[in-house]
């Protein structure tokens, strides 16, 4: 290493440190590590240069910051149907603190309240499990993220994602809402495999070796400078609520033909079967629709007409083939009835 | 060699020149370093109180103050006097108040006024050097130092 001589002429110096590899984390220098200085001073007497003199080692530890972030992850509710299985809320936790610490993860169904994302929580969910991404998608995936009770040996600036998993009671109504909390809360690491015991802040008097002091923010529900961090995500339900309505017209009469034509016999007549799903909730999909042709009436072969649309609540003459006629009954398969739209089955059958 | 200064709790920066201790010692001039770490308190009355206390709780971020008091106990002046002190690797440069002096942020190759270093990019580019990037603090002293004149130098600097 050389130095640059000074405008005035000054010999080298011989203290300088050599930079040694230290990982620069944002969470900040690892704890226990010394911070230890040195000056050092080169002069001349008489013109002539003189030894350079170091100063005395001033050296301290850089004590364990304990700080930690759980938070929701999508800013958006989880939408869910009643009965659902295996309901996941996604959540981040992020070691900030300048060690590596175990975290204790706790999960918590509120009880009424706003819930993260709005509306008022009116129900739980049920078997709540915390999951670990354990393969890193921050997709829940069944029988392959593990359950977990504790974070282990999670590094400093490390980030772990959390999965809530629940279960949706049936019978719930569209727009019911459950708030989940996730609570983690620092533990000492070190030892891998086991949860480490709570984590102590020094308190009175320092000391010079390693302290420990709680520097994490006041999470939804718990404290600032207490080792844990909290936060709140929530499901809400949306479910299809479906109302089902039948019209007939009068399409010909053998008489009056398209022309105003009369239900007399031998007339055929348009049946049409509405399917509204109410705004506001889900899709339904795979709705079926049977109906019995009426006494006294023939079904028309090949007349049924699926998925048609509906305009100010009068039948469209669209909708394409399908369906099924058997043992004096029409039936046919909806594929999907979008929330607050209505589709159709349309089927006709002539006056015997 | 090896010299200690007391240790005010709350080392004034506006006090006197503390005596640096008269060593005997081979050498003719002595220099010691001691850091501080800044706390900023508010009592009840909302007024805040900054105060500079040994550095036993120390953490990311926290405020410290480098110190260094250097004393000419030889007979003669020196001159050429130049007073180095490598920034330790935890500690971001935080400036200093100083008057001559000059920094490196290449591990004291070369030195200058922060605002006219640069630093080389991964992709051969540079940018200008930022004071956390301040590898070396040095002061180089235009006068030479009577013999018995002590003085005090002080940087900042802040726990990464």
């Amino acid at each position: 290493m050389t130095i640059k001589k000074l405008h005035m002429g000054s010999c080298g110096i011989v203290a300088l440190a050599v930079a040694s590899a230290t990982p620069a984390f944002a969470s900040g220098t690892t704890a226990g590590s010394s911070i230890t200085n040195t000056a050092s001073i080169s002069y001349s007497v008489g013109g002539v240069s003189q030894p350079s003199v170091n100063s005395n080692t001033d050296s301290f530890v850089v004590d364990r910051k304990v700080n930690l972030t759980v938070a929701e992850v999508g800013s958006a509710t989880t939408v869910v149907a009643p009965g659902q299985t295996g309901a996941y809320t996604t959540f981040t936790l992020q070691n900030t603190s300048n060690a590596v610490l175990d975290f204790a993860l706790t999960s918590a169904q509120t009880a009424g309240g706003t819930a993260a994302h709005g509306g008022t929580d009116n129900f739980d969910v049920t078997g709540v499990t915390i999951y670990s991404d354990t393969n890193s998608n921050g997709v829940y995936d069944a029988g392959t993220d593990t359950a977990v009770t504790y974070i282990d040996e999670l590094a400093a600036d490390a980030t772990v994602t959390l999965f809530v998993v629940g279960n949706v009671p049936s019978g719930r109504a569209t727009g019911d809402v459950s708030n989940v909390r996730l609570t983690a809360t620092g533990r000492e690491g070190g030892t891998g495999g086991s949860m480490g015991a709570a984590l102590v802040q020094t308190t009175g008097a320092n000391t010079a070796a390693m302290d420990t002091v709680f520097a994490d923010g006041a999470g939804v529900s718990d404290a600032a400078r207490d080792a844990a961090h909290s936060d709140d995500d929530d499901y809400t339900v949306a479910t299809a609520t479906l109302t089902v309505s039948k019209s007939s017209s009068v399409v010909s009469d053998p008489i009056n033909s398209t022309t105003n034509p009369k239900a007399i016999p031998g007339a055929v007549i348009s049946y049409c079967i509405q399917v509204a799903n109410a705004s506001g909730g889900a899709a339904a999909t795979s709705v079926s629709v049977s109906d019995i042709v009426p006494a006294n009436m023939t079904y028309v072969a090949s007349s049924i007409r699926l998925n048609g649309t509906v305009t100010g609540g009068v039948c469209n003459a669209d909708g394409v083939a399908g369906g099924s006629f058997s043992s004096g009954t029409v039936s046919g398969t909806i594929a999907t009835v979008a929330a607050g739209d209505t589709r159709t089955l349309v089927f006709q059958a002539t006056i015997n | 060699m090896k010299r200690m200064i007391s240790i005010a709790f709350a080392l004034s920066l506006a006090s006197a020149l503390p005596g640096v201790a008269q060593a005997q010692s081979a050498n003719a001039v002595a220099i010691d370093s001691n850091v501080m770490v800044e706390r900023t308190t508010t009592d009840t009355a909302g007024r805040s109180q900054t105060m500079l206390e040994e550095p036993r709780v120390v953490v990311p971020g926290d405020k410290l103050v480098f110190v260094l008091n250097y004393r000419n106990n030889g007979v003669r002046p020196a001159t050429d006097f130049v007073v180095t002190n490598p920034l330790p690797q935890a500690v971001a440069f935080d400036g200093t108040s100083d008057a001559d002096t000059s920094v490196s942020v290449d591990g004291g190759r070369n030195w200058g006024q922060l605002a006219t270093l640069t630093i080389r990019n991964a992709d051969g580019t540079n940018r200008p050097a930022r004071a956390e990037d301040v590898t070396h603090i040095r002061w180089a002293f235009q006068q030479p130092i009577p013999a018995g004149r002590a003085g005090r130098l002080m940087f900042r600097g802040v726990v990464r």
